[in-house]
């Protein structure tokens, strides 16, 4: 064999070379491929319900997302394979029930009994459909009755008339303020850098005024440029000084203007003179935040974490994530603000759930499970031994939930009461589950297995809406009980 | 390209060809071999030399979530934390028979029973215990609650039990359960209402809505 390569020619030498660098470029593509998969993307999702997002999946080159995943906070979906067909009934928040119905493989789907021809085939992946991302807009303006915009290279999309946008105006008196108005309260990220202030907006439906770019004529502010990418909106607003952004108007406008100059170094040798005739203004002090009753929903497990295989093509982190979002919506509709830690097919870790759960500082914290242990609704709560903690100072973090058991226990038998009056079977106990003994807030977990011997029935929505039902009136009847905390 | 080189390259590629169906068949034999191995493989106590003893086993039950006490004979060796690790895979096969009220993944075992001082275990468990352990907030529960609760039944000088999975210690049992922390036998009991029955009623009622 060695004979035989010496008396190759520089053609097999050039052979291969090309072989080394087809295998290099393979080795760099699989990785490439490799992060990808552990870091999806998301298709941010705005509607005049909720704000969140949707995991992209990537099928041939071509952006797929879940029809569940973009459905299901708009209002009950029920949708489940049938053979190679894909049914799905959609019903709104007060509104009838419409069905439409894809064909694994195939492009041509129906809609409301109308034709509608996809821009790529329909794929069914682990029990779950999924549609071409540039088809989604046709399919819900159909569904929802609705205008749906998507920005595909920004991977944002409107639901409705929600988008908001936003007027740009210099104020050239001195120093001059670039003053941006929003027909909604924001609350963008602001980073500040040398030369620029980047302002950017997550959570809010924020698109491009009349322009994209502003030029100004003005020494200090130089210009503004719009952009929407990867799921986000950012406004970049350069200068040739330092910047500083406050908010005005309940958070419908951002000032953004010139940071003022550092206050001079005080000199040694030249004592101040007295100033006990003249005493300082000062300035009036601010009326505390008023107390507020939060109540933080965290679906477990997500992203890479599928948590219990309920069945092969149904996951807890699934069926949680569902749950989350109709808990959130009784709970609103009972007046109780919520808000859910993931929205979305993300992996949290459970140190993070809990720092996100304490920095939020809310008055009740769930945490959902599902498995296909036993029958019915499993209500914990933590299992530590009470401690005489003061709850306004420092905790420990291994054991911050036990300064807040007495409430955490009266939670978890308001919802178990609740349970009960819906003849839902039901248990309380106390568990060792992570990360509820870092949480210092009253804190539950409910943990549903299916209702019966069916295990699939666990998704079912009749089940889910019962259970969240059961969940919201608990808590709405012993809100009073909670404390309310200042944000 | 020369006729011959043509021919090498034909033979390098048949031969790759060749190599990798023989290493994916070399593949699947090894799981099924390590597959089998691991249902085979159930956890039984060592015997020892005495005559057989008495022993308590708090045995969970996931139909109604309870952990029921068991009593069964065994024959034990002498030393303490062969003695506990004994009794630990007493209650293990227990789990693993068919029919079991509770079960825990094929081949779970407990490798070794650690001994810290005298009112301290750490249960060395093997890697199955945890990996295929049925995730659940619940089920995890009951497991963890029967090892300390049959722990300290039958070494009552046991207080305080860690759970570690092949030697290391591990966040989560299956995804839920704390294994992170030290279990206080009796901080279980005091907590755990509902299990063993015969510690008390289920904890249920404390609505405070009076």
């Amino acid at each position: 064999m060695i004979a035989m390569f010496s008396l190759a020619d520089r053609r097999v030498r050039l052979c291969l070379s090309l072989g080394v660098v087809v295998a290099f470029a393979t080795a760099a593509l699989l990785r490439h491929a490799s992060v990808h998969a552990q870091t999806p993307e998301q298709l941010t999702i705005y509607s005049s319900q909720s704000n969140y997002s949707a995991s992209i999946i990537d099928v041939k080159g071509v952006p797929y997302v879940g029809l569940v995943d973009v459905m299901e906070p708009l209002g009950t979906i029920d949708a489940r394979p049938d053979g190679k067909k894909y049914k799905l009934r959609f019903t709104p928040p007060g509104g009838h029930a419409v069905e439409a119905q894809f064909n694994e493989g195939k492009d041509k789907a129906k809609v409301l009994g109308e034709n509608l021809k996809l821009p790529a085939n329909f794929v069914l992946q682990n029990g779950r459909g999924y549609v071409p991302l540039s088809a989604v807009p046709q399919i819900l303006s159909k569904l929802l009755a609705k205008p749906v915009q998507l920005h595909a290279g920004a991977r944002r999309m409107f639901i409705g008339d929600v988008a908001a946008r936003f007027n740009v105006e210099l104020d050239k008196s001195t120093p001059p303020k670039l003053v941006l108005s929003f027909p909604i309260a924001v609350n963008p990220t602001i980073a500040t850098e040398p030369g620029r202030v980047r302002l950017i907006f997550r959570h809010e439906p924020v698109v491009a005024g009349e322009q994209a770019a502003y030029k100004f004529d003005d020494p200090v502010i130089t210009g503004a440029t719009f952009s929407e990418h990867d799921g986000e909106a950012e406004l970049d607003v350069s200068a040739t000084a330092p910047l500083l952004a406050n908010f005005a108007d309940g958070g419908k406008t951002v000032i953004v203007a010139a940071a003022p100059p550092p206050p001079a170094a005080p000199v040694a040798s030249a004592p101040a003179p007295p100033q006990a005739s003249q005493p300082a203004a000062a300035a009036p002090p601010k009326p505390p935040a008023a107390p507020r009753f939060l109540v933080i929903i965290d679906p477990a497990h997500g992203g890479a974490d599928n948590g219990a295989a309920i069945t092969p093509s149904l996951l807890e982190k699934d069926v949680v994530l569902a749950l989350a979002r109709r808990v959130a919506r009784e709970l609103t509709n009972r007046g109780i603000p919520a808000a859910m830690l993931r929205n979305s097919d993300v992996a949290i870790s459970l140190d993070q759930r809990a720092l996100s759960t304490n920095a939020a500082r809310p008055a009740l914290y769930i945490s959902l499970h599902a498995a296909n242990t036993g029958q019915g609704v499993h209500v914990f709560t933590s299992l530590l031994p009470a401690a005489n903690l003061s709850r306004s100072g420092f905790l420990p973090w291994e054991t911050a939930q036990a300064a807040f058991l007495d409430l955490s226990g009266v939670a978890a038998g308001s919802v178990a009461e609740e349970l009960e009056n819906r003849k839902l079977p039901n248990l309380t106990q106390s568990a060792p589950l992570r990360p509820m003994n870092n949480i210092a807030a009253p804190a539950i977990a409910i943990e549903i297995a299916p209702p019966d011997d069916k295990v699939e029935n666990i998704a079912g929505a009749r089940y889910e809406e019962q259970v969240a039902q059961s969940i919201a009136a608990g808590i709405a009847a012993i809100r009073s009980k909670l404390p309310e905390v200042r944000p | 390209m020369s006729r011959r080189l043509v021919i090498l390259f034909a033979v390098l590629a048949a031969a790759a060809v060749g190599l990798s169906i023989y290493a994916m068949h070399l593949h699947r034999r090894v799981a099924r071999e390590a597959q089998s191995a691991v249902e085979q493989q159930v956890a039984v106590a060592p015997a020892g030399n005495g005559p057989p003893e008495t022993i308590t086993l708090y045995v969970a039950d996931d139909s109604d979530a309870s952990v029921r006490k068991t009593q069964v004979s065994v024959v034990l060796p002498a030393e303490r934390s062969e003695r506990d690790r004994a009794i630990l895979r007493t209650l293990m096969a227990q789990y693993l028979a068919a029919g079991t009220p509770h079960p825990v993944g094929a081949g779970s075992d407990i490798r070794q029973v650690y001994l810290m001082g005298e009112d301290t275990a750490v249960v060395d468990t093997n890697s199955a215990f945890a990996d295929a352990h049925p995730a659940g907030v619940l089920a995890e529960k009951l497991t963890i609650a029967s090892l300390v609760a049959t722990l300290n039944a039958n070494d009552n000088k046991i207080e305080r039990v860690k759970i570690l999975v092949n030697g290391q210690e591990r966040d989560t049992l299956a995804g839920h359960a704390d294994l992170r922390r030290f279990y206080e036998a009796g901080s279980i009991g005091q907590a755990e209402l509902s299990w063993p029955r015969e510690l008390g009623a289920p904890a249920r009622g404390r609505t405070g809505r009076e």
